[in-house]
């Protein structure tokens, strides 16, 4: 990996970005929303609207106004809502960043899980754990998180009464509270992601095992152990970390679904707010940082790849 | 004479979904401290399962039915896993057939030594690497530190290999199993990993069993030699004795389908009309990116030759040569600049007639073969393509020697030998000028390779075929050629007649080649 390729891949990530922008921009203008009638109500007068229009911009040409829209977001600026009339962007951000903590909580949680789970249903294949982790998985990979959400919340916080039902409490505010509201989100979202990689992970063991080198490690009268962590997880992970990469997609769109049923105030229910609120500020923002988020753990995901593998060498 | 490795009477078996497979059946073999004992089988004959079974690692549903594996008066059968863990690798080393795969891809060449030495020999990790080091040195590697540090794909496959032996000898094993240590290698690197296997043996004393499929090689590399066929141990006795006067009738076809430079199977002479011209072929492989073009090896350049009616025109040359490149490219498989003529017309689009006087015969006829298709409708596209007649199916059959209900058989019910044989037929349903053979018997066992080079000789008697065969085999091209090409790097380095061969005016790489590939033992005394 050298630093040529590093830059090259920024560049690459900002004509993504630069696209994805134009895309939201292009979509929310086809949305049958008309900003001056959000602000001023269904009754104010045509005057009004019309004078209103005049002074957002409205009815400059379309690309005059992805111009002053997309200067402005060069700018950090991401515009003003139209609900709340505070700027888009410390909203944004803050409401990110706990959503970020629940998907960093999960990838966690689902790397501790799933790795070993997978390694060690490859290692007893055909045997109780292996068909145990398997029913786990189709159950994870086939359920909704709506449907795992209320489980969850069922049997945690109404049944065993062990964890708030839903609410946010910032960790740096109240860290034990704090943490207690995280856990059943967390659960909700890596459950599936468990379900996921757990499956990948059994299934790159196995054909690992199958390699000529791991029986050459066999066959050199190395431990069983060193066979395993040296030889086989190294190169049973490789595949798995894309595969991490690509759920963070489903992770943004999952959260959505979790973030609405646990109300936590994170990106995917400000979207949702701004959305039913037909504010388009905080609807292009929202998407944007959702793309940018999502450009930004492929970015990742290829460099940890390049760390994990030396065949790969990006100049 | 007591043994340093003795194996008695062993027998094994594999559950299979077809019920108990016995993979060895009464197996009694000893190896003398110092001795190297040659295995020779073609695939299936167990001498794979043979060394697996002295290593101790049998696939799960393996069942040791009886006898033992004694290492210096020791069982080893009776042995638990952690016991057998002490004692492969470190008493028991091992080579294996493909380095390519057989090293970690994502470990240094280094660590995959030093982890050896540390386990068996408890040295310290510095201790180990320094170790190390002077092994790589003694397997004639240079640059023996900065290998060190260098990755598996880094490599080229010999010097991967002298890593896998170097590793294999460390740990100062009492034996060294090795499994088709050159097959996977070319010609001249191969070679060289025997000279390197003679000097070790001879400095280190260490004792071997040699496995291969190769009865001229392991001829030449082992004092005895056991041939197995089907479990059983068919034949075992000193290895010149073996390969001149063979006691078992198995062993004799074996050691007669070994291919003798010497005795050439075609008597005749081409007339001089030609077939086929290329002048200046050139083909490069390169891959567009979007930031810059990559260019990748095997390409070929300014390559010029012609074959005339009838003839056997050898292309030789190690893998990466471009001597596949010659055969896509006359193929029209890629693209390739220069002049391609057909009886002297210059061919500017890959035309039907062009086609279908130029055909191909594929290395592996497993996956040449549509699996979805019966061997009629394998054979049925060309004939329909070409204006045959469907009619002509059992007669094709027939002249490459399988039985016509074949033709309602799928790929996979037929052996490797027998897929191409139907290869061959499809190439020939076509009444083609030219056969393009690409290394069509490599994937081959021995006694296969012998009947289907007779097959080949017999379709051109009947037709008059020309033949480009493209081999790294020098041994058998010597036997039917009539003039080589040597290729080397993408570039044509010599064009001789065959008879040319030893009269001291071939290129000095054509002679490298020719010297990696001695004559089988015995050759002199046979005539």
């Amino acid at each position: 990996m050298s630093l040529a390729w590093l830059l090259r891949r920024l560049l690459l990530m900002a004509y993504t970005m630069l696209v994805v922008s134009v895309l939201v921009f292009a979509i929310t203008q086809v949305l049958p929303a008309d900003a001056a009638v959000t602000l001023l109500g269904q009754n104010a007068t045509p005057a009004a609207l019309a004078a209103l229009r005049q002074k957002l911009g409205l009815s400059d040409p379309v690309w005059l106004q992805f111009w002053h829209w997309f200067w402005a977001l060069l700018h950090g600026n991401l515009g003003t809502s139209m609900r709340t009339g505070l700027p888009v962007g410390p909203t944004m951000f803050t409401a990110l960043s706990r959503s970020l903590l629940i998907a960093a909580c999960s990838i966690l949680l689902m790397l501790v899980v799933a790795v070993p789970l997978g390694v060690l249903a490859a290692l007893r294949r055909g045997r109780a754990l292996d068909l145990f982790a398997g029913l786990v998985s189709y159950l994870g990979i086939s359920l909704p998180e709506f449907v795992t959400a209320t489980f969850v919340l069922v049997v945690l916080a109404d049944h065993l009464g062990w964890l708030p039902a839903t609410g946010y409490v910032p960790i740096t505010k109240h860290f034990v509270d704090g943490v207690r509201h995280l856990i059943a989100p967390v659960l909700t979202v890596s459950l599936v992601l468990i379900a996921h990689v757990a499956r990948m992970m059994r299934s790159e063991t196995i054909d690992v095992l199958a390699s000529d080198y791991v029986r050459a490690a066999e066959l050199k009268g190395l431990a069983r152990r060193t066979v395993l962590l040296r030889h086989v997880l190294r190169n049973a992970l490789l595949p798995v970390v894309t595969v991490v990469a690509l759920d963070v997609g489903y992770l943004l769109g999952g959260i959505i679904v979790v973030e609405e049923i646990f109300a936590i105030p994170g990106i995917g229910r400000e979207l949702l707010i701004a959305i039913q609120n037909r504010d388009l500020p905080s609807i292009q923002a929202g998407a944007l940082i959702m793309a940018g988020t999502y450009a930004v753990a492929n970015l990742l995901a290829d460099i940890a790849y390049a760390l994990l593998d030396p065949r790969l060498r990006y100049d | 004479m007591t043994a340093l490795l003795d194996i008695a009477h062993l027998t094994l078996d594999y559950a299979t979904g077809h019920g108990v497979f016995r993979a060895l059946e009464d197996v009694s073999l000893s190896v003398a401290p110092g001795e190297v004992l040659g295995l020779v089988g073609e695939s299936g004959s167990g001498k794979t399962s043979l060394a697996m079974a002295v290593m101790g690692h049998l696939a799960g549903n393996a069942r040791l039915a009886g006898g033992s594996v004694r290492l210096g008066g020791a069982e080893l059968t009776a042995l638990g896993p952690a016991a057998m863990r002490a004692i492969r690798g470190k008493r028991i080393g091992m080579v294996f057939q493909n380095p390519a795969t057989s090293l970690n891809p994502t470990l240094t060449l280094g660590r995959q030594i030093t982890e050896v030495l540390e386990r068996h020999r408890g040295l310290s990790p510095r201790a180990a690497w320094r170790e190390a080091v002077s092994w790589l040195e003694r397997v004639e590697l240079r640059h023996a530190e900065a290998l060190m540090r260098r990755y598996p794909h880094e490599v080229s496959g010999g010097e991967k290999q002298r890593v896998v032996i170097a590793t294999a000898f460390a740990p100062h094993p009492d034996i060294v199993l090795f499994d088709e240590p050159t097959t996977a290698l070319d010609v001249i690197t191969g070679a060289r990993i025997l000279d390197l296997f003679h000097r070790l043996r001879a400095e280190t004393g260490v004792a071997g069993l040699y496995i291969s499929h190769d009865l001229g090689l392991v001829a030449r590399v082992a004092e005895r030699v056991a041939v197995m066929r089907g479990g059983w141990v068919v034949e075992t006795g000193p290895a010149t004795r073996i390969f001149t006067n063979p006691a078992h009738d198995y062993t004799r076809r074996l050691v007669d389908a070994v291919p003798r430079p010497h005795r050439r199977l075609v008597q005749d002479e081409p007339p001089p009309h030609e077939v086929l011209r290329a002048e200046a072929l050139g083909v490069r492989y390169g891959r567009q990116r979007l930031f810059r073009k990559r260019a990748e090896g095997g390409g070929i350049a300014s390559v010029s030759f012609d074959i005339r009616e009838g003839e056997i025109l050898g292309v030789v040359g190690e893998s990466g040569s471009g001597k596949s490149t010659i055969a896509r490219a006359l193929t029209g498989l890629v693209r390739a600049g220069g002049v391609i003529r057909l009886d002297g017309m210059p061919v500017t689009r890959m035309r039907r007639d062009y086609r279908r006087a130029v055909q191909i015969v594929f290395q592996h006829p497993a996956s040449s073969l549509n699996p979805r298709q019966r061997v009629r409708d394998i054979l049925a596209r060309p004939l329909r393509l070409y204006g045959g007649s469907l009619d002509e199916i059992p007669t094709l059959l027939r002249q490459v020697n399988l039985p016509p209900e074949y033709a309602s058989r799928w790929p996979h019910q037929l052996s490797g030998g027998e897929k191409q044989r139907v290869a061959i037929a499809r190439a020939f349903a076509a009444r083609p000028r030219l056969v393009i053979c690409d290394e069509i018997t490599a994937s081959l066992d021995v006694s296969v390779q012998a009947s289907t080079i007779e097959l080949l000789l017999e379709l051109r008697r009947r037709h008059g075929t020309a033949y480009l065969f493209i081999t790294h085999d020098l041994n058998l091209i010597r036997q039917i050629a009539h003039r080589l090409i040597v290729m080397r790097d993408g570039t044509l380095v010599d064009r001789l007649e065959i008879q040319a061969l030893g009269s001291g005016n071939e290129h000095e790489y054509t002679r490298e080649l020719i010297a990696a590939s001695p004559p089988p033992v015995g050759e002199e005394t046979r005539t």
